[in-house]
């Protein structure tokens, strides 16, 4: 490494032990912005010391879950990364962890890079990093007012992918129609993964699905079924292209509710059985994302599939809480899909829920809340017991849930999330669960609520 | 009583949350007592006369908009003027705004049609708008204002044969130039703002649900309801927009 990226480093260091004996947060983005300033090609000069190259993940939804995953079947193969683990997924984020990751003197103690990256970073990051591996998990409307749209988002990346080593591979998911034509005619290796059950299906569409037109010639598609949003199995009436034939694929779903959901997996060479450790079927498609990912890097399938089977959540993205006599269920939701999929994985419990539903509208969650009338809350109705809004759009958030007509769930507001979480845990009986879906700055503010309390441990020491 | 909304292209225009605005007529009928009947308008469908009391058009995405360019111009443009110059009521957002006035201009290649609704053009833009928004309104209730987001890079400059929906105090509007913010021509109403627009702006919802019932001859003012989270959600809306601009 040369001299200009050594002293940025030092310097990056002392920023990132600064950030964190002032307590100014984890340090997860500040020393590596410095660092990208002071010597832009402080990232490439970096990651041509990892030997075994560099793996990015991005895709709307499960980015964090899905690296975080790999990062674990990764570590069971004894190459354990280095990893932009705090969800800090722009190039920043990225300098940042290997700033963390290395010695002074510039060499890092991992291998192999892996990096969550954000939708719209991803043709920079390629152009950074030089990947081995690629996966795009999904693209849903999340954030349109910093993205632009869909279709001009997916080429983009698509450009970015066209841009790399002919020998990388690239894992998309079959089933989310955009992201299956990302890979047509790629020089690069595809690697196709999807859920091939029907059990889960339905044969209607949520408001949430937004790739509903053929690619290659714009005729809407035809779905033989819906699996959430507009993942599922379709077809072009008009040209006839289709869904790819997956090859890594998830069959036989039995869903378990908070328990994850049982599947068997089958893989080119075999297939097992395994029970998804997360609830949802998003979190299925990030198991398949990260088996997939996993083989096409050369991991053995038995140490995929145990690392699979061994997982604990991402924090945040599902954080269960012990507080006092109460259980607390966080769970991160910053789009209609995934709000989607949180009230379908409620409403397989049973029994009606107390939740606590808090919006924020921070530069990180997307200024602009209309997402909120986008997911079916309806799918809510009878479920629901106490319902608490919060957050700085609580407000929104509860003419939602009044435009839902959720029947009998009683229905407060109060926008100040620390108040909110008390006065909802207040209305849990003895023994219950609240069920806390924020986005994302709420759930970091109710995170630090919790840590004040001492009843989770701070991000960056997890 | 009742109340049929025919809701333009429902799949090819719903963006941004715009389905909100259908759920608020809905709903807002319902709780008085008036029936409300959806039908979805696709391409193809034709708008039969004096069917439909309100119609709704959300955005879409280039390709989309289009494709719906095409329907408008070929099967329902010329019925929905003539409705709209009948007394039905109509809301049309963003995309669907651009589509009901007279043409929109991009940078390069043809000129997209529209259907002249709006005495109105919109030409692209180079700079993207986005953000919340409040403006001074008719139809603003009480307080006088309406409140929503925008995002759209297209500027619409309004002739003399519609009026603005109101005059920006916080955010782009229009074109970022003359303060207007959407048009309003007979019931219709164009605007840049979603958010959902009509949950939080109950005024313009009303105003909709007003005309629809006084083309099928009722007359009477409607009843008030309880819309005490609606404006404690306009009043945080329009705090955030202070604030975040």
């Amino acid at each position: 490494m040369n001299i200009a990226a050594r002293s940025v480093l030092a310097f990056g260091k002392s920023v990132g032990a600064a950030t964190r004996v002032f307590k100014l947060g984890g340090g997860s983005t500040l020393p590596g912005r410095i660092a990208r300033r002071l010597y832009p090609g402080f990232v490439p000069s970096m990651v041509r010391e990892l030997p075994l190259g560099c793996a990015l993940v991005t895709g709307t939804n499960g980015k964090t879950t899905t690296s975080t995953l790999l990062a674990s079947v990764l570590d069971g193969a004894g190459i354990t990364p280095v990893h932009n683990r705090t969800g800090a997924n722009l190039m920043a984020g990225i300098a940042s962890a290997l700033i963390r990751e290395s010695d002074l003197s510039g060499k890092l103690a991992a291998r192999i890079g892996l990096f969550e990256v954000d939708e719209a970073a991803l043709p920079a990051a390629i152009r950074e990093t030089s990947p081995r591996l690629v996966l795009v998990n999904n693209l849903f409307r999340d954030q349109l007012d910093r993205y632009g749209e869909l279709d001009t988002l997916a080429g983009r990346m698509r450009e970015g992918i066209e841009g790399m080593d002919g020998g990388a591979t690239v894992a998309l998911n079959a089933d989310d129609p955009l992201v299956a034509s990302i890979g047509d005619g790629l020089e690069q290796k595809v690697v196709y993964y999807g859920i091939q059950s029907e059990r889960y299906a339905s044969d209607t569409m949520q408001h949430a699905a937004d790739s509903k037109h053929c690619t290659a010639c714009g005729a809407p598609l035809a779905y033989e079924y819906y699996l959430f949003g507009h993942m599922g199995k379709y077809r072009c009436p008009e040209c006839g292209r289709a869904r790819p034939e997956p090859d890594i694929a998830a069959v036989d779903l039995e869903m378990l509710g908070m328990e994850g959901t049982r599947c068997t997996i089958s893989y080119p060479g075999g297939s097992v059985r395994l029970r998804v450790p997360l609830p949802g079927l998003y979190n299925v498609y990030n198991v398949l994302a990260a088996t997939a990912a996993g083989l096409a890097l050369g991991v053995e399938p038995e140490t995929v599939f145990a690392a699979v089977e061994s997982f604990t959540a991402a924090f945040g993205r599902v954080e269960r809480v012990d507080a006092g006599d109460h259980q607390l269920l966080m769970i991160l939701a910053k789009n209609p899909a995934g709000f989607n999929e949180v009230i379908r994985t409620l409403s397989t419990q049973p029994g009606r829920k107390d939740v606590l539903l808090a919006l924020n509208d921070n530069i990180a969650d997307g200024r602009d809340v209309s997402w909120i009338w986008d997911a079916d809350f309806e799918m809510f109705t009878g479920r629901l017991h106490n319902v608490t809004c919060s957050g700085i759009r609580g407000w929104d958030m509860a003419l939602r849930v009044k435009y839902s007509e959720l029947g009998e769930a009683s229905l407060a507001v109060e926008t100040d999330l620390e108040r909110a979480l008390d006065a909802s845990l207040e209305k849990v009986a003895s023994g219950g669960t609240l069920y806390v879906v924020p986005t994302y700055t709420a759930m970091l503010d109710l995170r630090a609520v919790l840590v004040g309390r001492g009843l989770v441990t701070p991000f960056w020491e997890g | 009583m009742n109340v049929r909304i025919g809701y333009l292209y429902p799949d090819l225009m719903n963006i941004y949350g715009d389905h909100g605005n259908v759920l608020t007529l809905v709903r807002r009928c319902r709780w008085r007592g008036i029936a409300v009947d959806v039908d979805e308008l696709k391409p193809g469908d034709p708008v039969l006369p004096g069917r439909h009391d309100i119609f709704f058009m959300g955005g879409g995405q280039d390709r989309e908009q289009v494709m719906v360019a095409r329907d408008l111009i070929e099967v329902k443009g010329e019925a929905i003027n003539r409705e709209i110059e009948d007394g039905a009521a109509a809301l049309v957002i963003c995309g669907g705004y651009q589509l009901f006035g007279r043409f929109y201009r991009p940078f390069d290649g043809e000129e997209l049609p529209g259907i002249g609704v709006f005495d109105a053009y919109t030409v692209a833009g180079r700079k993207r708008c986005i953000g919340n928004v409040v403006a001074k309104s008719a139809l603003g209730g009480k307080a006088g204002l309406v409140v929503g987001f925008e995002n759209h890079s297209g500027k619409t400059y309004l002739g003399q044969g519609c009026t603005p929906l109101g005059m920006v105090t916080v955010g782009c509007g229009n074109n970022a130039e003359d303060r207007t913010e959407g048009a309003v021509h007979l019931g219709a109403v164009g605007t840049y703002l979603h958010g959902s627009l009509l949950p939080k702006n109950p005024g313009v919802a009303d105003f909709l649900i007003e005309r629809a019932l006084s083309r099928r001859g009722h007359l009477l003012p409607l009843r008030q309801l309880d819309d005490t989270i609606e404006l404690r959600a306009r009043q945080a809306a329009i705090a955030r927009a202070k604030k975040t601009h």
